[in-house]
């Protein structure tokens, strides 16, 4: 006991809620993906997708102020400014998105299980729930990248670049739509992968099970419906249905079309319930046995 | 119950398991158990299967309970209360590799809610405990793995818990770093800290451990210090090395005492003894010496180790 105890200072600090944890998840998390430049192709793809919209209003921007009539002719193209535009944009994004999940969801989620990493988040000052929390907040701010937040970009620039600031309070819905599909994209996906990636860790079938999932279950939901006639059979393509219901953020969905946004909310609904099971059935499962 | 509402060190039980049953399925993990952990390293001994993972999962908070209570600091083990008090230092080393020492350790620092630079200052401060503070900047990939080691010390420490669980902590370390990390462990144990540490190797016991918890089949066999426990085990045979140069004459004379059940000779002049109650056979041994002209140039017990008490106390387990 007379060991030298020299430089040693005690901790006086008191600990904050166990909440803040999920800021540290999140921040390890994405500092995972955008130090791997396999990841920088598809973020880099979706940069582009981006650039070319961001020029493109600049472009049109500019030439309006030269003539009028390349204004009007380029308006014809519905690239970018109205809601449509968007949603498509948002769109090409979100599959961009499902690519990079599809890979980065290994080594989010999946290397926690696989390796046996779990180990050092369940022995700290968080819990369960924490932990989750944690990791879908970190795909989610992932989505928000990729997706809502250029759109939100593009939405500012389109605005401040027209003569005046009225396109703002003209187009509220778009604003209401860029926000609401950014949301039904980030809490789908977020849980979506969460719950797979917790199940099927290795990356191969990760990326296998995840793009199935979107693509074989479209080319289902197509085949019933061309065999059944019946257009609810559309519902199982839970891709369509986010898409669906981020055009009907937007106000661009024909209401009278089968399936509606409220079938499509009530069938993705039922996904993030179920994978939101599966995920604390993971989790409990790696606490009882690991 | 605020975090705050447990402090760093109490008097007293750091830890306590009272009558704590885990079981997985129709296997039993760990079977009645009741042990308290204090100031001081104790060492968690047993074979495979003998439940230290189950009993090192409860104390961490990893598991519950099928039946009983574990405490740390008067608070569940799986309150996030408890793990504040709890610095774990697991086996395995598997997290993202990408990540420096430094960030890694940073990292668990602000999990234990750390702001940003009391993590930071924390983070130096463990570093500098393990002796990493000038390699931490190296990603885990580029560890060797007794740097990995030493990391994953330094995240167990880096919030000061009261109890700080090692899972095999010296595999891997060369015997400098072995004696660095002997020294950080008895460092922790003056401060105050429960130190338990989970070792296959034995002989790491002997020089660590001021207590040491027998495990096998799911039950403590025996708690206590090493001479308590060799104690509780008066009849457990003792080996002893005798280096005589009239050999075979001396083996003559001890075989028919009671105490000796066994007499090996060993090279020209050493004989290799089995004995019960020792403290009769060490007198009766010196009234013989001095009654006789035996030249007995050394006499050593080779199992007083913990890896001897360990067979013993195992051998007796397998009885029940």
């Amino acid at each position: 006991m007379e060991l030298d105890q020299a430089g040693y200072r005690t901790w006086e600090g008191q600990p904050r809620s166990p909440w803040w944890g999920c800021l540290s998840i999140v921040r390890v998390g994405l500092s995972l993906i955008f130090r791997r430049w396999v990841f920088w192709i598809l973020i880099g793809l979706g940069l582009l997708n981006f650039l070319f919209h961001f020029a493109f209003i600049y472009l049109k921007a500019t030439l309006s102020v030269q003539n009028e009539n390349i204004a009007r002719f380029l308006d014809n193209y519905k690239v970018t400014g109205t809601g449509q535009a968007y949603a498509d944009f948002m769109f090409a994004q979100a599959g961009i998105c499902a690519l990079l999940l599809a890979f980065a969801g290994s080594t989010l989620i999946g290397s926690d299980y696989r390796q046996g990493g779990m180990v050092f988040y369940l022995s700290r000052g968080i819990g369960k729930w924490h932990y989750i929390v944690g990791k879908l907040l970190t795909i989610a701010a992932v989505v928000t990248i990729v997706t809502t937040l250029p759109a939100l970009i593009l939405f500012i620039e389109y605005g401040t670049l027209s003569n005046s600031f009225q396109y703002f309070l003209d187009n509220p819905r778009v604003l209401c739509g860029i926000l609401g599909y950014g949301t039904v994209l980030a809490v789908v996906q977020s849980l979506l992968i969460f719950a797979i990636a917790a199940w099927v860790p290795r990356t191969v079938p990760l990326v296998m099970t995840w793009l199935g999932l979107f693509a074989l279950l479209k080319g289902l939901a197509d085949a019933m419906r061309a065999i059944d006639g019946n257009r609810y059979w559309l519902l199982l393509g839970f891709w369509d249905d986010m898409n669906r219901l981020g055009r009907w953020c937007f106000g661009s969905l024909d209401p009278n079309r089968i399936p509606s946004a409220g079938y499509c909310l009530a069938v993705l609904a039922a996904l993030c319930v179920v994978s939101l099971v599966l995920i604390v059935r993971r989790v409990r499962a790696v606490e009882v046995v690991s | 119950m605020n975090v705050a509402d447990y402090p760093d060190a109490l008097p007293g039980p750091l830890a306590e398991f009272q009558s704590v049953t885990k079981w997985y399925g129709a296997v039993i993990g760990v079977n009645d158990i009741s042990v308290t952990l204090e100031a001081g390293i104790t060492g968690l001994l047993g074979p495979n299967g003998a439940g230290k993972t189950t009993f090192i999962k409860l104390l961490t908070g990893q598991l519950r309970p099928s039946l009983g209570n574990v405490l740390v600091c008067d608070a569940p083990a799986r309150s996030a209360a408890a793990r504040r008090h709890i610095g774990y230092c697991p086996d395995a080393d598997a997290f993202y590799e990408e990540m420096s020492g430094r960030q890694f350790v940073r990292t668990m620092a602000r999990l234990h809610g750390m702001s940003a630079v009391e993590s930071r200052e924390r983070t130096e401060q463990a570093l500098a405990e393990v002796g990493m503070l000038d390699r931490a900047d190296r990603t885990l990939r580029g560890c060797s793995k007794g740097m990995r080691q030493r990391i994953k010390l330094a995240q167990a420490l880096v919030h000061q818990p009261a109890v700080l669980v090692v899972d095999e902590p010296l595999n891997g370390i060369d015997p400098v770093g072995r004696r660095e990390l002997m020294e950080l462990f008895r460092r922790c144990a003056a401060r105050g800290q429960a130190v338990l540490v989970s070792s296959h190797i034995l002989d790491e016991m002997d020089e660590l451990a001021d207590r040491i918890v027998f495990m096998g089949r799911g039950r403590v066999l025996a708690v206590g210090t090493l001479p308590d426990i060799r104690a509780m085990f008066a009849g457990q045979p003792l080996q002893i090395r005798i280096a005589c140069r009239q050999q075979r004459e001396l083996a003559t004379r001890l075989i028919p005492w009671d105490q000796v059940l066994r007499i090996e000779l060993s090279g020209i002049d050493e004989l290799l003894l089995q004995v019960v109650r020792p403290d009769d056979f060490f007198r009766q041994f010196g009234e013989l010496i001095q009654a006789t002209s035996f030249d007995v140039s050394r006499l050593e017990t080779t199992d007083t180790t913990t890896e001897a008490t360990f067979q013993h106390v195992m051998s007796a387990a397998a009885k029940f």
